[in-house]
């Protein structure tokens, strides 16, 4: 039990967070405005809109080392470019399915719809993602350290 | 068989005599046994040497994209929907494109062939759904059912949905088939599991990229694995970059693939890559209930969306 | 040294014989397909075709590391390239084809110049010993006779072995081999009747080669008549560019290096490449020279059967292997091909 303890406590995973510019920036903003704590294992990167979204992004973030990656966007109905998540969302569903097949773990990838004003949401989300790519460990399978050839 | 091919031959002079077309793209025969080439017949002489048999496994829509003449094309069932594919995504027009479509009744897996026989073949009489494989010392047979390939065995489209004329009549679809038995046992799996197949599938990949060059959907000027800035996989064979080039070549051609199987045919490494692109395929039709090239009004999958679409895993 | 005979019962004590001082790697199957691999007693094929891809990548794998560095600031030795890469241990490899033989021997010429040798490739060059396998039933698709060849061709080994039916009969060809035959065990010497029966063998392998290509008019018409013949509109049109051919062939050479970071290390690596890729002679200006399908396809029968016999005194890029013919997805056929240049 110490042992377990004593790895889940060592291990710090590191989460890139894709959330985009008018919604889930926004909401992330006001949780930090209204100082809601959540623990700081997300490093995150702005998008214009979920609609930007590529699968060669969440990828390219496991290959770096990333354990997990949190996609958030506006609500369905409320994006800023009118459907660019309504897109993103069929690219979701399907990317997220295709990485579950291939044997990525559950708990690494996460998505989710956090407006500018639900600043308590997006401190809530954070410590849910964080919580279950903690539990899934360090990144082995989809990550890219040194080339490992001949 | 053999009506295909005079009906072809026949359609094919017809056409490039009345001048309705530039070029007839079909088939003919191989140089070895087991095989054909694609042919791109001009003349009315060039079109007695197209033919159809068992072994027109490569996807002849891979030769339309950005093509400025006017062809006419021997499309079976999955051929035809990759064109009607082209038309909707805007790489050849409607017009410039007559497709003689061909009933199909499935083509024959070479390396099932090649496994059931190891000793050279120098001949292939095939007849009457029977191979008979001729070598030094040696005539055996095989059924065709016996060795047909895996997509053909689970197809859904055996005629073309749509085209300029049929060659011969509609052939009976096949009835009660689960195309994703197998998938759903993978799926049934842990996903450490499903982890060790994946990397076990793709373990032998040489990077040739037969499988994207024989694909009608990959046509992209700058395929993602040239690009450069910034480079999303290296070009080695590291398990990692492997994998990405699969995932990611799977996933453009998310909602368009008609699962014809060029992709297994073409792959020197008898790698079955279709397990990436059915795993989308069976999402798209079960999420979206779309399959790929049925009309040329459908819309793909992925240029729509739905206010109800699917979204229970997003927070 | 006299030529000897390996009986097939004895196969196990020669492999073991070796294993103290070489690594012996011998034709298996695996998953359908037969390659080289490790071996550590007589459980290896003797009566196959060839393997499925060439042997090439035991001197040039597909992916190797040339240098490895860091960029750590902090290191000793950072931001200098420090060889990376494992010595090649002793080995001997045994069932090489004399076409695979062949075309190692062109590729020497190809990674030595005046100026410059290869190391990757001769060092595992000679720390590797070649017993081939004559062919007693060449292939439908070869054509090895052809291009300067056979299938019982010496050239590029240090041994041969013919299957004589329950026995090899070896003939040593190099140092090299002689050496192998002085620690081994299990060889006896052979009778001339042994020697008889190989010469049949080989003619009649001969003979069984019923593929032919001429490639006199190619090595007199100048390069550029060649270069614009009309043939190669109607060869680019089915070929996909999607490298089959470059990658089995075992003449094929071409490479690209990258350098791989991750964070403060890196290593660079050497990949197969082929010229059958648009990115292949891009040009950072964006300017291809080879910009299409018919300059790139031209550009592979041009270099294997024109500049590679201008460039190394007369020796063709091409062994007749007949891989490429049984792997081209759309049935491109060099033989055919090289007719319409001959024609």
């Amino acid at each position: 039990m110490t042992e377990e303890k004593k790895q889940s406590e060592e291990f710090e995973p590191k989460i890139v967070a894709f959330l985009c510019n008018w919604c889930s920036y926004g909401g992330a903003d006001l949780a930090g405005v209204s100082r809601l704590q959540y623990p700081p294992n997300i490093r995150v990167i702005r998008i214009p809109c979920t609609g930007r979204m590529s699968p060669k992004f969440i990828l390219e973030a496991f290959r770096r080392g990333a354990d997990g990656v949190w996609v958030s966007g506006c609500h369905p109905g409320d994006c800023h470019y009118i459907a660019g998540n309504l897109y993103a969302r069929r690219k979701f569903t399907l990317l997220n399915n295709l990485l579950h097949s291939v044997g990525l773990e559950p708990g690494r990838l996460h998505f989710s719809w956090v407006s500018s004003a639900e600043g308590e949401k997006f401190a809530t989300v954070a410590k849910t993602v964080i919580a279950a790519v903690k539990a899934a460990g360090p990144n082995s399978r989809f990550v890219k350290l040194r080339v490992e050839v001949a | 068989m053999e009506t295909r091919t005079e009906k072809i031959r026949e359609t094919a002079k017809r056409l490039l005599s009345e001048g309705k077309v530039d070029l007839v793209i079909g088939y003919r025969a191989g140089t070895i046994p087991l095989r054909t080439a694609p042919y791109f017949a001009r003349t009315v002489e060039e079109a007695e040497n197209l033919i159809w048999n068992s072994h027109c496994r490569i996807n002849l829509a891979n030769f339309l994209p950005r093509r400025k003449d006017r062809v006419a094309v021997t499309a079976k069932g999955c051929d035809a929907r990759n064109i009607v594919n082209h038309i909707i995504e805007n790489q050849i027009r409607r017009d410039q494109v007559y497709i003689i479509g061909v009933p199909c009744e499935g083509m024959v897996e070479l390396d099932l062939v090649l496994e059931k026989e190891g000793r050279p073949i120098q001949e292939v009489i095939e007849s009457n759904g029977k191979l008979t494989l001729k070598g030094r010392d040696f005539s055996t047979s095989l059924d065709r059912a016996e060795v047909l390939r895996q997509n053909c065995l689970t197809c859904a489209h055996r005629n073309p949905t749509v085209y300029d004329e049929l060659v011969v009549d509609q052939v009976a679809e096949l009835e009660g088939v689960d195309r994703y038995v197998d998938l759903k046992e993978l799926l049934a799996q842990s996903d450490a599991e499903r982890y060790a197949y994946f990397q076990n599938l793709v373990k032998d990949c040489i990077r040739c990229y037969a499988c994207r060059d024989a694909c009608p959907l990959c046509y992209c000027h700058v395929c993602f694995v040239d690009e450069t800035m910034p480079q999303w996989l290296g070009k080695s064979i590291d398990p990692p970059d492997v994998m990405t080039y699969h995932l990611l070549r799977a996933f453009h051609c998310t909602g368009r693939c008609t699962d014809c199987g060029a992709c297994e045919a073409a792959c020197p490494m008898n790698i079955k890559v279709r397990q990436f692109t059915r795993l989308l395929e069976k999402d798209v039709k079960e999420l979206y209930g779309y399959e790929a090239g049925l009309s040329l009004e459908a819309k793909p999958p992925l240029t729509v969306y739905r206010p109800d679409d699917p979204q229970e895993f997003i927070k | 040294m006299a030529e000897m005979i390996l009986k097939k019962s004895d196969l196990a004590e020669f492999v073991k014989s070796l294993l103290n001082d070489y690594q012996v790697l011998a034709p298996v199957k695996e998953d359908q397909k037969v390659n080289f691999a490790p071996v550590e007693d007589g459980e290896f094929l003797l009566d196959f075709q060839n393997t499925f891809s060439s042997p090439k990548h035991l001197f040039f794998p597909q992916s190797e590391k040339m240098f490895e560095f860091s960029t750590d600031r902090a290191d000793e030795g950072a931001c200098i390239l420090k060889e990376a890469g494992k010595k090649t241990p002793p080995r001997v490899v045994f069932g090489i084809r004399p076409c695979d033989a062949k075309a190692f021997q062109v590729l020497d010429k190809i990674f030595r110049n005046d100026q410059y040798s290869d190391p990757y490739w001769f060092g595992k060059r000679e720390a590797t010993v070649l017993i081939g396998l004559g062919c007693n039933h060449p292939c439908p698709t070869c054509f090895c006779t052809s291009v300067n060849c056979g299938p019982f061709h010496e050239e590029g080994l240090d041994v041969l072995a013919v299957d004589l039916g329950d026995g090899l009969l070896l003939k040593p060809l190099t140092e090299k081999g002689l050496k192998v035959f002085k620690q081994a065990k299990g060889l006896k010497p052979a009778d001339d009747q042994a020697g008889e029966k190989a010469a049949v063998l080989k003619s009649e392998a001969e003979k069984a080669i019923t593929s032919k290509v001429f490639t006199d008019q190619i090595a007199q018409r100048a390069v550029m008549e060649l270069f614009e013949a009309a043939h190669w509109e109607r060869v680019h049109e089915s070929c996909l560019n999607c490298g089959t051919c470059t990658y089995v062939c075992p003449t094929c050479h071409c490479f690209d290096i990258q350098d791989e970071v991750a964070g403060a290390v890196g290593d660079r690596v050497r990949n197969w490449d082929t010229c059958m890729s648009w990115l292949f002679t891009m040009h950072g200006s964006g300017h291809n020279p080879r910009p299409g399908r018919k300059e790139r396809v031209r550009q592979r029968f041009m270099h294997k059967f024109k500049y590679i016999p201008l460039k190394r005194d007369g020796e063709i890029g091409c062994v007749g292997c007949g891989r490429c013919i049984n792997l081209c997805p759309v049935n491109i056929d060099v033989r055919d091909v090289v007719r319409n240049m001959n024609a």
